[in-house]
This record gives C-alpha cells, sequence and structure tokens, in this order.
C-alpha cells in the first residue's frame, strides 16, 4: 500500500488533472441546470402559450334557437331533434397514410347504406375536406334518418364502432304551411370573420332567411357558445371541456291565432289573394295569409333548386306576401272613406240624396255605374249598401281630392303600417302635386271621380285595409298592426312584451263614423246588400265589398274585394280579403268571407251571438 | 470457492451513494417509460416492463463486475477490441436498418448496437496501454497510437451511420489522455483541431446555401464531402430551428415546448400533454426524449434532479478514479465517467435545444436492453476499482 507522503509526483499530478476533468463535467451540469431553469421556470410561459396553441381548438357551439308561438302558445316553429349518423375518425383510423383512413370510412359508410335505406350521401372528396379541416369533428355521414332506419341500425349486426347517432337540432314547422310568409325560413348561416374570431370550427347552425326568422333572427338565435377541445398530434380529438355554455335564444310570440289564420288559409286555398284579420279593439294580427303559399319544411336545411326555380317561374308568386308586399287598386272598398271625407267636410249630409241615371258625366264624358239601369234616388247609406259609383261621384266632386286623400292618409294608407315583416309597401294615395311629378298633368275632375271610387292611381295593401277595417269597426282608432305580442325566455317566462301603439284618432264627426258603419251593415245585413253573400246566422256583421279591373283592359281582370267587421255592435274581428281574378267582390269574395267567419265564430259562438 | 466468498466480502466496501443514484435513475426511466408509452396500444406498451427485465439482468452484471477484478481485463482487452472491430464490420453488411441507418445487430431476437461495445472496448484498451504493467516503461504511448486505436471504430460508427455516437469516442480519449498525464500541449491542439473539424463540417453545411449555390451544385458539394442528406438536415435544424417547422425540426420544438411547458413542478405524471398527445413523437419519447416526458411531467424540480443524480455519478466515479490503486483504475474509471458524462450531457442539450439532435440515449433511464447492460457493467467497473482501492 502507497503511502500518501512517498506516492510518486505523477500520481498527485494526475490527480490535480482528475479534479480538473471532475470541475468541468460538473460545469457542464451546472450550466444545463441553468439552462433548464432558464426554459421552465423564467420562459416557461411563453412554452405553455405554444403548447395551448397547438393542442386546443375552440368550437363554436349554437344555441337552441328560440320557437316561434301562437297567441295561445301553439308552437309555429320548432326545433326537432334531426338524427344523423356520424363516424368518430380518432376511433376508426386506421395507421399508416390517411387514405388508408378514407378507405375504411368508406368501406363502413357501404356497408351501412343498405340499412339506413338511402344512398352513401357523402363523397371521398368530402372526407378529404373533413380530415383537412374539421378532424376533431363527428364525420356527419347521413342526416334525418327516420325512424325506420333506426331501428334497423339498432338491431343490425354490423361494426358500429366509431359510429354513432348524433342529435342535430332541425328547425321544423309543425303547422307545415300555416303562416309560412310571416314565419319565413331559416337556411345555413353565413358567418362572418367577425363572429367566427377565435374559432377554429362550427357546428351547422341556422339564420332567418326570410319573415319573422330574419327580421327577429338575432333574438331567437341566442347567444352562441363554445366547446374546447385538445387535440392530439395528429389532429385527432382528445379531450373536450366546456367553455363558454350557449344562451338559449327567445321564443317569439305572436298575436296570431292559428286557429283563425287556418281557417283564413282555407278561405283562399284555391285562388291567389290574401286575407288579414285584425282585432279591432287593439290592432293585433289575429290571421294574415297569402295564397299560393309554400311549407317552409321543404326549405330547411337549404332551399332545393328545383323548388326555388319552380317557385320563380310560378305567376301566382307562392313566396310573394300578397297580404303586404302587393298593392291593389281597392275599388269600392274604399268608398267608406270618401263618404267621410264628403261628411267631414260639411258639405254633404247623410240623408243628402242623388240621383243615379247608370252613369255619372265628367264633362261631356259618361262614367258607368256598374249597374247600368242606374240606382234612382240613393242617400248614404243606400249608396254605401248598392254601392253606387255615381253617388260617390258626386260625394268627391263636392269635397274635393284633397279632403279624400286627407282622410285617406288618417287611415293610414299611402304608408306602410309597419307590420315586423320586411318588404311592406307603402302603396299609394294619389295627390295633385303627385300627378304633375309624375304625369306632368293636371289634376282633373275624372280623377277626382275616380279617386272616390277607389280606382285611378289609388293603390292599397290588404293589411291596409284590414287596418281600415279595423279603425271603421272601432269608430276611428287606428292601430298598429301589432304581430309580435312579446319575447319570452326558454322556459317560458316573459322577457319584453310589445305595447299595444295607437297611431291616431280618425278625426270625423261621430255621427258621420254612425252613417257610414249603418251603411256598410246594410251591405252585409240588407236583402239587397251587395255583401249579403257573407252573412251568417246570429252574428250581426258590417263590410263592404269591392271590384276593381286590373292588367290588361281586354283582358276584363278584376280583383274582388271585400272588408268586414264583425260583431256589428263590439266587433271583435276586422277583416280584409282579396283575390286575384273575380267576378265580383259580392260573389267571389262574399262566400269566402261567409266560410271564414262561420269558422271564427264557430258553432256555438253562432248560437250564443244569435241567443244574446 | 473460498476466494469467491472472500470477494463477496469486498460488496461491503462498494460506494453505496453511487449505486443509490444509478438506482434512482434508473426507477425514473421506468416511471417515464411507462408515462411515454402509456397512450400506445400496439406492443411497444409494456416496453416498461421489459426495461425492469434488462434493468435487473444489469444490476446482477453489475455486481458481477465489481466482484471481477478489473486487472484481469488486462489479458481480455485486446481481444475485446478485434471482437467490436468485427462487429461493427459486420453491422455494416447485416445490420438492420432502422430509420435510415444500419446501428443494430440481431441476436437471438436482441438487437444490439456494436457501437455501444466499441466505445467501452476503446475505454479498456485506453487504459491498458496508458498503465503500461510494468513501471520500468515508465513512458506512455504516444498519443497518435490511442487516437488511432479510437479512429478506426469511430469512423466505422460514422459509417453507420450515427454521427453522435461516434463523437462520443473523442471525448472519452481525449479526457483519459488527460488524466494519464499526456503533455497538455499536443492534447489541446488536438482538441482545437477537432473543433475545428466541427465548425468546418458546420459550415459547409450553412454556407453554400448562403453563398447562393444552385441545389444541384449543393447536392454534388455535400456528396464530395460525404455528409449524408439527414446529417445534414439535423444540423440546418439545428442552426435554423424554425426552418421546417413539420420536419426535422418537428421533434427540436416540441421537445423544447415539452420542458418549457413543464413549468417548476410539472404537470404530474401520465398528464405531460405533449408526451399525451403525441407531439412528442411516441417513436423516440421513450428512448431519445425521455428526459423531455420527465421534463414537462415533473417540472424544473425532476429534470434538475436527474442532473443531480448524473452529478452525484460523476463525483463518485471520479473519486474512484483518485482512490485508485493503479493507473489503470484511475484512467478506466475517468474514460467510464467521460462516456456517461457525453452520453448524458448531450442527450439533455440536445432536449432542451443547445446541441443538435443527434440521437444519443441517456444512460440508464433510456429505454434501451444493451446500453443499459452495458452502461452498468461500465459502472460495475468503476465499483471494482473502488473496492479495490488501498
Amino acid at each position: 500500500m502507497l503511502k500518501k507522503d512517498n506516492m510518486p509526483e505523477a500520481i498527485h499530478f494526475e490527480l490535480r488533472r482528475i479534479r480538473l476533468v471532475l470541475a468541468i463535467m460538473l460545469g457542464f451540469l451546472a450550466l444545463l441546470g441553468g439552462m433548464l431553469f432558464d426554459l421552465q421556470v423564467r420562459r416557461s410561459h411563453e412554452f405553455e402559450e405554444s403548447l395551448h396553441r397547438q393542442s386546443m381548438r375552440r368550437i363554436r357551439l349554437p344555441a337552441p334557437r328560440g320557437m316561434i308561438l301562437d297567441r295561445h302558445n301553439i308552437r309555429l316553429a320548432d326545433n326537432q331533434p334531426c338524427y344523423c349518423l356520424a363516424f368518430y375518425l380518432e376511433e376508426i383510423r386506421k395507421p399508416g397514410k390517411w387514405k388508408h383512413t378514407v378507405a375504411e370510412v368508406q368501406q363502413r359508410i357501404e356497408a351501412l347504406a343498405p340499412l339506413i335505406g338511402r344512398k352513401p350521401a357523402i363523397t371521398e372528396d368530402e372526407i378529404w375536406t373533413h380530415i383537412r379541416r374539421r378532424l376533431p369533428l363527428p364525420l356527419v355521414a347521413w342526416r334525418s334518418l327516420d325512424q325506420a332506419a333506426l331501428a334497423r341500425l339498432a338491431e343490425a349486426s354490423v361494426d358500429m364502432s366509431g359510429v354513432d347517432i348524433y342529435v342535430e337540432p332541425n328547425r321544423a314547422y309543425p303547422r307545415n304551411e300555416l303562416a309560412a310568409h310571416l314565419l319565413g325560413y331559416v337556411g345555413k348561416a353565413d358567418f362572418t370573420d367577425d363572429e367566427m374570431a377565435g374559432y377554429q370550427y362550427y357546428l351547422p347552425e341556422m339564420e332567418g332567411k326570410m319573415g319573422l326568422e330574419r327580421k327577429y333572427n338575432s333574438l331567437m338565435s341566442g347567444e352562441a357558445g363554445g366547446r374546447l377541445i385538445r387535440i392530439d398530434a395528429s389532429g385527432y380529438k382528445h379531450a373536450e371541456q366546456m367553455d363558454k355554455e350557449p344562451r338559449a335564444g327567445a321564443n317569439l310570440v305572436l298575436a296570431l291565432d292559428s286557429r283563425i289564420q287556418e281557417l283564413a288559409e282555407a278561405a283562399i286555398r284555391d285562388v291567389p289573394g290574401a286575407v288579414v284579420v285584425l282585432d279591432p279593439g287593439n290592432g293585433d294580427v289575429l290571421a294574415l295569409a297569402s295564397s299560393p303559399t309554400f311549407n317552409p319544411n321543404q326549405f330547411v336545411p337549404i332551399v332545393p333548386k328545383v323548388l326555388w326555380d319552380e317557385f320563380n317561374r310560378d305567376p301566382a308568386r307562392p313566396m310573394l306576401n300578397k297580404a303586404v308586399a302587393e298593392v291593389y287598386a281597392p275599388g269600392s272598398i274604399f268608398k267608406p272613406i270618401t263618404a267621410l271625407a264628403a261628411l267631414n267636410s260639411g258639405l254633404v249630409s247623410p240623408g243628402m240624396s242623388v240621383n243615379c241615371p247608370g252613369y255619372y258625366m265628367i264633362g261631356t264624358k259618361p262614367m258607368k255605374c256598374w249597374n247600368p239601369n242606374g240606382h234612382g234616388h240613393v242617400d248614404l247609406r243606400r249608396g254605401i249598401e248598392q254601392s253606387c259609383n255615381v253617388y260617390f261621384a258626386t260625394l268627391g266632386v263636392k269635397c274635393g281630392n284633397d279632403a279624400i286623400s286627407d282622410m285617406s292618409v288618417q287611415f293610414g294608407l299611402g304608408s306602410k303600417t309597419g307590420l315586423d315583416i320586411d318588404r311592406e309597401a307603402p302603396g299609394l294615395v294619389p295627390t295633385a302635386v303627385w300627378k304633375k311629378k309624375t304625369w306632368h298633368d293636371d289634376w282633373r275632375v275624372g280623377d277626382t271621380c275616380n279617386f272616390s271610387i277607389g280606382q285611378g292611381a289609388l293603390s292599397v295593401t290588404p293589411l291596409q285595409m284590414a287596418v281600415v277595417a279595423a279603425t271603421l269597426a272601432n269608430g276611428g282608432t287606428v292601430y298598429h298592426p301589432r304581430l309580435v305580442l312579446g319575447m319570452q325566455d326558454w322556459k317560458g317566462n316573459v322577457l319584453t312584451n310589445y305595447p299595444i301603439v295607437q297611431v291616431r284618432q280618425v278625426s270625423v264627426p261621430a255621427a258621420a263614423m254612425r252613417a257610414v258603419r249603418e251603411g256598410m251593415y246594410d251591405v252585409v245585413m240588407a236583402q239587397t246588400g251587395t255583401g249579403g253573400r257573407a252573412r251568417i246566422p246570429g252574428v250581426e256583421m258590417a263590410g263592404k265589398t269591392g271590384t276593381a279591373e286590373y292588367g290588361e283592359k281586354e283582358d276584363r281582370k278584376k280583383h274582388g274585394w271585400m272588408i268586414l267587421f264583425a260583431p256589428y255592435n263590439k266587433p271583435r274581428y276586422a277583416v280584409a280579403m282579396v283575390v286575384d281574378d273575380a267576378v265580383s267582390g259580392g260573389l267571389t269574395v262574399g262566400p269566402r268571407l261567409r266560410g271564414l267567419m262561420m269558422g271564427i265564430f264557430g258553432a256555438s259562438d253562432v248560437e250564443k251571438e244569435a241567443g244574446g | 470457492m473460498s476466494g469467491f466468498l472472500s470477494n463477496l466480502g469486498l460488496l461491503r466496501r462498494m460506494n453505496w451513494v453511487m449505486l443509490a443514484a444509478i438506482i434512482g435513475l434508473i426507477v425514473t426511466g421506468v416511471f417515464f417509460i411507462y408515462s411515454a408509452t402509456v397512450m400506445r396500444d400496439d406492443s411497444t406498451a409494456d416496453l416498461y416492463r421489459k426495461q425492469i427485465l434488462w434493468a435487473l439482468a444489469g444490476l446482477v452484471c453489475y455486481v458481477a463486475t465489481t466482484l471481477m477484478d478489473y486487472r484481469r481485463l488486462r489479458d481480455v482487452a485486446w481481444g475485446g477490441y478485434i471482437m467490436a472491430l468485427i462487429l461493427l464490420v459486420a453491422v455494416l453488411f447485416f445490420g438492420t436498418r432502422i430509420y435510415g441507418a444500419k446501428r443494430w445487430l440481431m441476436f437471438l431476437g436482441v438487437g444490439v448496437q456494436p457501437s455501444e461495445i466499441a466505445k467501452l472496448a476503446v475505454i479498456l484498451v485506453g487504459a491498458c496501454l496508458l498503465s503500461p504493467a510494468a513501471e520500468k516503461f515508465g513512458r506512455l504511448p504516444p498519443m497518435w497510437t490511442i487516437f488511432l486505436l479510437a479512429g478506426i471504430p469511430m469512423l466505422l460508427v460514422m459509417k453507420e451511420p450515427d454521427l453522435g455516437s461516434a463523437l462520443v469516442f473523442l471525448p472519452v480519449v481525449t479526457a483519459m489522455l488527460f488524466a494519464a498525464g499526456s503533455p497538455i500541449r499536443p492534447l489541446v491542439t488536438l482538441l482545437a483541431g477537432g473543433v475545428l473539424v466541427v465548425m468546418l463540417v458546420l459550415a459547409a453545411v450553412a454556407l453554400p446555401e448562403r453563398l447562393g449555390m444552385t441545389p444541384e451544385h449543393q447536392g454534388a458539394f455535400f456528396r464530395t464531402i460525404k455528409l449524408s442528406d439527414y446529417q445534414r438536415e439535423r444540423i440546418e435544424v439545428f442552426l435554423q430551428p424554425g426552418k421546417d417547422p413539420m420536419g426535422s425540426g418537428w421533434n427540436k420544438r416540441q421537445s423544447e415546448i415539452a420542458v418549457g411547458s413543464g413549468g417548476l413542478t410539472g404537470k404530474g405524471f401520465l398528464k405531460g400533454t405533449q408526451n399525451i398527445l403525441g407531439f412528442l413523437p411516441r417513436t423516440v419519447a421513450p428512448t431519445d426524449f425521455i428526459f423531455s416526458v420527465i421534463s414537462e411531467e415533473t417540472g424544473f424540480v425532476g429534470s434538475g434532479s436527474v442532473v443531480l443524480l448524473y452529478g452525484v455519478v460523476m463525483v463518485c466515479g471520479l473519486y474512484a478514479a483518485m482512490v485508485a490503486c493503479d493507473k489503470m483504475g484511475r484512467v478506466l474509471c475517468v474514460g467510464i465517467v467521460t462516456m456517461i458524462f457525453t452520453h448524458a450531457f448531450v442527450n439533455m442539450a440536445m432536449t432542451i435545444g443547445i446541441l443538435p439532435v443527434v440521437g444519443i440515449p441517456l444512460p440508464l433511464v433510456s429505454y434501451g436492453g444493451t446500453f443499459m447492460v452495458i452502461t452498468l457493467f461500465a459502472l460495475g467497473l468503476i465499483q471494482s476499482v473502488y473496492v479495490r482501492r488501498p
């Protein structure tokens, strides 16, 4: 054994060198430790960020869309589960190249197709697109499976690993065509970059494309939520967590009464036309129908091109809401306004008698009354009942066209009623100024005569005429037609109520209003009244018929009109109906309104009214 | 027999601190190999169990080596060296190709990397040459003989190609020469030369593109200097980390994110998202990138502890060198400690992105059967030296 003192010098030398080697190594290890500290403690947050960026994805989750309900909470637009068959690619992935997985998916689809009873709905390209762009999401192979297909799938013995029935909310209109023009429809939402900011993926979402669905889209669609998914290195979903719960949209409660709406639609189902039923006491839109119509269910989730083209070619224009977006010459149903204008002017009294020889001379040119034999001597009541053109031309000329247009404007003609529906037409109330500007011509007596009997440039929408009917019914209060009563949350708690809005009080003497109403009473209730065909047992009603020519003169095409309110003493319903290609208002529209009113009052109601 | 029993008594003289550090590293390795493979559903899922078996085999080998007198290796060192050379040549012909390189020889279903055996063989031969048996010779053999002895296997390993393993020979031989008392000046000259060569290689990789050579000319140039595409790629990635985020740079980048996002205390066992989500490539996570997994899941506390454990092994190993009863023991310990240090340092440094990704495993921790046994055999030699200290 060597003692330290007799150790050769060389060994001391070597030991010093070994210590140096150790020092160098420990120095390197210390350096490593320092680097680790820098990386893991000082700069850790940088790496956490990049980690988050590369492994977290946020999916936009649509909120349940609010329903549309009628005034009795009957569902007009609803969300129904749509069963989709989806593949979870992370469960059926094949090792190696993507094409193996794609081939596997295709094979699975082929195998499932006979069970579903439908051809494969997605192509190879779509699978590739899904892999490239939405890998962590389920791949939907078929949408809207029916019950039979679901049953076959449940019993089948095919490999269902990685396959799931996935439920997607689908907009449905349980009453099909009912109020289609008002409700509108929804379609696939187009996201703006702003809405998509912060989301990497989104689920199919619906947005209103027409009608109330569009107008109230933001309120009904609620607030989209988000779900965070963590993806693995190959891009498959690894885990998920809720980021933000979507907030359900609000339900829209309409003033509409679906029973009356149904009756209204039935009344004009076979002819192009429109009908509006208002509550004269508050302006509530109880029914608003346009014919022909469409079934919004056929438009969800996308409008089939064939159908769209067909609708666009149809001359009856089924997509057009004729009750608000189409204008017509009102014809004789305008006469009550002429009467009120004349009475209001003080130049005419209800008892004033006019002789009708069957024509009215405008200068040297005769204007025919609809009855070529003439009505003889008529007063206001009889003039309205018989709809005598000569009588109203006389009144018009007496009070002047300005008085008539002023009265028309007071009744809300010539401007939009402000119903919650897009594309409402304002119609037109002609004036001398307007004629000068548009036709570069002076206003003549003939214009006044035409105006007096609801012809000429005057144009109105059925909704406007329903407002007129309601105003006559309640004795002169113009209400804003209220289509939406309010909003409620998904539990049914009321969020907002839209108030009843009185637009104005028509300024006419009470006696004048009474006289016009009496004339309108006779139109329906008198034996000789032009609207007698609308009469129903037990309910006193008042109305006015009208017939207005349209199109080329040689075609002799006529719109049939009728406005009506009932019951006469305490009106609950004010109706306006127009029908294309009619014989006359009394003959064509009268019976249709009779059917509608019979339905509205119902058998028991009719008896009750009769009894009371 | 009685000799063997008396040898058993030597075990009491063992450096227990070093053994504890070694076992600590092995256990850490097993746990995180489990973590790195837990998401895999193929045959590699039970890698950690195989590692336990290999570690047990290695520890038996370790004890046996401790009991064996290292001086008797003088007789077999040259035979081992020749054997290693034969294996290195054989791997070039019969080797199994994995990821484009022939590094493995299969024996009865067990893969062996001849380069690992060669490193040990060079250390043994070096230790013998640098400690002449008879003091009468007194003088060391010329430095070039040692470099020649290391150079032959080194070139063969480069040929596989395995640049990383080949480069390990340099610090090992240098440290052994230094510890053996070689004159400092030629050693420094050689070292400077080596650094110069590395610089030149890096420049050769980086410059042609910067100088505006066409891709064809670059290709021809690289063929002339015999730098394979994958080597060049890895060096390029090291020089320009952002260049190829989904290609060769991917591992480096993901490893950095894993280590960095571990923070101070880590995300918890089996909770390392980089590892579990497979951003750390699953093929290398249990082997070359095991340190990333450890760092991500245990944070700086864990990664620092691993560094510390290696520090303990270095200190104990070189302490054994200092108390060794002869020069062969001293040089042998320095060689082995340097080999393990080089592996550990290069591996951890590449994990955190300060050295290129060269594919060197982390001793005692990375998954790998033969490397585990060879490492434990080498560490056993250190104990063999230690227990025979005066």
